[in-house]
Parts: structure tokens; sequence; C-alpha cells
């Protein structure tokens, strides 16, 4: 019940305080919670990835993700850096779904506030959720280290509720991985993302260099 | 066929329609991420306005989304009780119920419990600006309230309540107790007891009966 109220909150606030505002506000609480679940530290990838499927790291609030472990990403000299991920159903979907069966349609705000962040931060919002969520990624990555080393993420593609996608193709020519071979994985999960060894010397940086 | 017959299959109809809708959100489980996100968003609302101004955010949310949900029109009780009783009602339509009387209504198991479990599971302590909050609504308000939660779900019954008319007469709401997730209680003044276990038509050793497994205890009643 919570999240249908916060929806409404959202529409009433971007009213009140404009769609900017209620980014800013998504913004926070996307920070916010990613510092209060704390540090992790790993060894290593696998044991990282194991933790991932155990759901005992941070990102395991989100639902069920899977480490795409075929899809390594290799820095210049061809060590592993990081891995693909993908969770199989959006976070925000039960919420729609409840909101269609209990209210009816998503407050005209859900699509504003998205439209906004798209324009201005970055074209990787398919709604409002996006905004705190893809955030959340970014500071968490920051609070976890693999190997001594703090992790970045980048949001690679995203399906929303009635099929629109956003792929986030500059993000993809630096890790060196085909748009295509991720918009095929939309088929199956709901957003991907990469984590990766932050400053990490990657193969598509190196080549935009040359 | 006759009037009546046409009648009680148009009923029936339009019960096999709610039903399915009915289904489908039992089907539908709450995300961690949003329910916890959520109470932060609140909580940063408190933080720049204070207790005032998140209670103030609170009941403008529950209000709001009571307006965004379908006004109903039961030509009796009977009606309008077996559409609460099936969850079909917007007033019942986020938690589930029982109903000891015709006008005494019991949910079983808060709607927001799972958001708190998730919450303290992964965050830790529920802050204290919840009850804080809740102590602000009690004494300006209504006292009813644990916690935020209660705020929102209180005013949501209130606002839901006045948008359903029985019989061309609007149903009215109040609140007689509830039971936080962790265990704390909240009964309604000593003085309005008596009154509002009348309306419910229970006693007091009933309501603490109903309070050992359940969550919440209001009453519905025509005003």
């Amino acid at each position: 019940m919570l999240d249908v109220a916060l929806v409404s909150l959202i529409q009433d606030m971007s009213e009140k305080a404009g769609v900017e505002g209620t980014i800013q506000y998504w913004t926070r609480v996307g920070e916010s919670l990613a510092k209060r679940m704390g540090k992790e530290a790993y060894i290593g990838w696998p044991s990282f990835n194991v933790a991932l499927r155990e759901g005992r790291t941070a990102f395991s609030i989100e639902g069920e993700v899977s480490a795409l472990t075929d899809l390594a990403i290799t820095d210049e000299d061809g060590d592993v850096v990081g891995y693909i991920y993908a969770l199989k159903r959006c976070v925000f979907q039960p919420t729609t779904l409840r909101i269609r069966y209990s209210v009816g349609e998503l407050p005209k705000a859900d699509q504003d506030v998205a439209r906004e962040y798209n324009n201005s931060v970055r074209d990787t919002a398919v709604c409002n959720f996006c905004v705190i969520h893809q955030k959340f990624r970014e500071e968490v990555a920051g609070n976890i280290t693999v190997a001594e080393q703090a992790l970045e993420c980048m949001q690679l593609a995203n399906r929303g509720f009635i099929g629109e996608t956003k792929i986030a193709e500059n993000a993809m020519k630096k890790i060196g991985m085909n748009p295509e071979y991720v918009r095929s994985l939309l088929r199956n999960y709901a957003c991907v993302y990469a984590l990766l060894m932050r400053g990490a010397r990657l193969k598509g940086e190196v080549k935009t260099d040359k | 066929m006759g009037d009546e017959q046409v009648k009680e299959n148009e009923v029936k109809k339009i019960k096999h329609v709610y039903s399915r809708g009915s289904e489908h959100k039992e089907l539908i489980e709450d995300n961690p991420f949003v329910d916890v996100a959520a109470f932060l968003f609140l909580e940063d609302i408190a933080d720049k306005q204070g207790a005032a101004g998140m209670n103030n955010y609170l009941m403008s949310l529950a209000t709001s989304l009571a307006k965004s949900m379908p006004e109903e029109k039961y030509d009796t009780w009977e009606q309008f009780l077996d559409a609460v009783r099936r969850g079909e009602s917007t007033i019942s339509t986020f938690e589930n119920i029982i109903t000891p009387t015709d006008n005494c209504i019991v949910t079983t198991k808060c709607p927001f419990s799972r958001a708190w479990s998730e919450y303290t599971r992964r965050i830790g302590h529920f802050s204290k600006i919840h009850y804080d909050v809740a102590e602000y609504y009690n004494s300006t308000v209504k006292p009813g309230a644990i916690d935020t939660m209660c705020i929102i779900h209180q005013t949501f019954r209130s606002a839901a309540a006045e948008r359903i008319k029985v019989g061309g007469k609007p149903v009215r709401y109040a609140q007689i107790a509830c039971v936080s997730p962790e265990g704390a209680k909240k009964i309604a003044p000593e003085e309005w007891l008596p009154i509002l276990l009348e309306k419910a038509g229970i006693t007091k050793t009933e309501m603490n009966m109903v309070l050992r497994n359940n969550t919440c205890l209001w009453i519905l009643y025509i005003g």
C-alpha cells in the first residue's frame, strides 16, 4: 500500500515542486538508501557473484539479479575487471500492477519525471522510479570493494512496463559490448547494468583515446 | 427471464470481473526496494519540514490516493459489506480483513508490515521520526496512530469512506485500536471506547482477544 500511496505523492509533489524537485528528492533518497546499507568487501569476483546469488549484497534488495558471468568485461591487458548483471523484474513492476488493479493508471508525473531526467541528467529512464534506482546502484557500487578496489556501476539497458526500452550505447562502447546483444537480453530481463572496478582502463576507452 | 433473474445475472457478472481483479492483486508481491525507498523518501521530507510537515504530506498523499480511486455506490449495507469482505471496495482493497459483526472490521495483517520488516532487516532500527510524527498526529488530528504507517492508513480509510455511499448516505469510519509490527498497541481514548465498541457490536474483552492475533480494529457505519 505504501508504494501505491507514494505514487500519488509523486503527482502531488511534481505539481508543487516541479518535476526537477521530484528528481532531486529521488536522487537524495537513492544516495541515502545506499549509504544506510553500509559497506561491503569481497576478495574477488567469484565471492562477490556468490554473495549476489545468495542475496547477501546490498544489490539483492532489488530482487532476482543474475550475474552474466559469460559476459566478462576486460581491461586493455585482458584482465577481468567486471561483469554484466541483469535484473529479472523491474522493482517498480509490482507497484505498477497494483496501481493498475486498484487505482487505474499511473499518474502523468511518472512519465514527466522520466522525460525530464532523460533530458537533463542521462537518457536512461523509462519511468520515474529509474531515477532513484539508478542512483542507488551507482552509490552502492561505490560502497563495495572487490579485491580492494571500489566498484563503479554503468547503466546499460532497461525495459519499461509497456515495452519501451532505453539503451545506453555510449556506456556499451566503453566496455566493448555489442548493443544488439544487450538489447536481446531485454527479452528475458528488465534491466541490465555493468559492475566494474573503478578506474579500470577499458578496451573501449583505449580505442576512443586513439 | 424475470427482472429478478436479470439483476441476479448482472450481479454475478460484476462479481466475476471483480473477483478476477482480486486474484491478480493476490499475485502481486511487494518489492522491498520500493517499500524501503518510500520510507526514506518520507524521512527526507521530515528532515526538511519537521514532524508537522511530514504529517501534512502523509495525510495529503493518503487523501489523494483515495481520491484517485473510483467512487462507490451500494443499495444496501449487505451489498457494501459483501464488497468489503471480498476486498473489492476501495476501503478494503489494500488489506486482508475479517468482519466479526456487520460494522466491525478487523485487519488481519498490516499492509505495511512487510515494508517495515524489510526496512528493519536491511537498514536497521525504524527511524524515530516515524513515531514522533505519529505523536504529532495523535495530539493534533486524532489519537489512533502508533507510527507514520498508521497515519497513511487511517487517513486513507477516512477519505475512502467519504467516497462511498450506501442507500444514498455516506459511510463513516472510526478507528478503535491497532497493534504495530513490533507489538506496540494504541487503543482509542477511554472516554470514546464504550461508544465505539457499541457501534462495533463487541465487548472490551472481545476487542482485546481480537488484538492478540490481528493488527487493526475499526468500524464502518452510516453517518
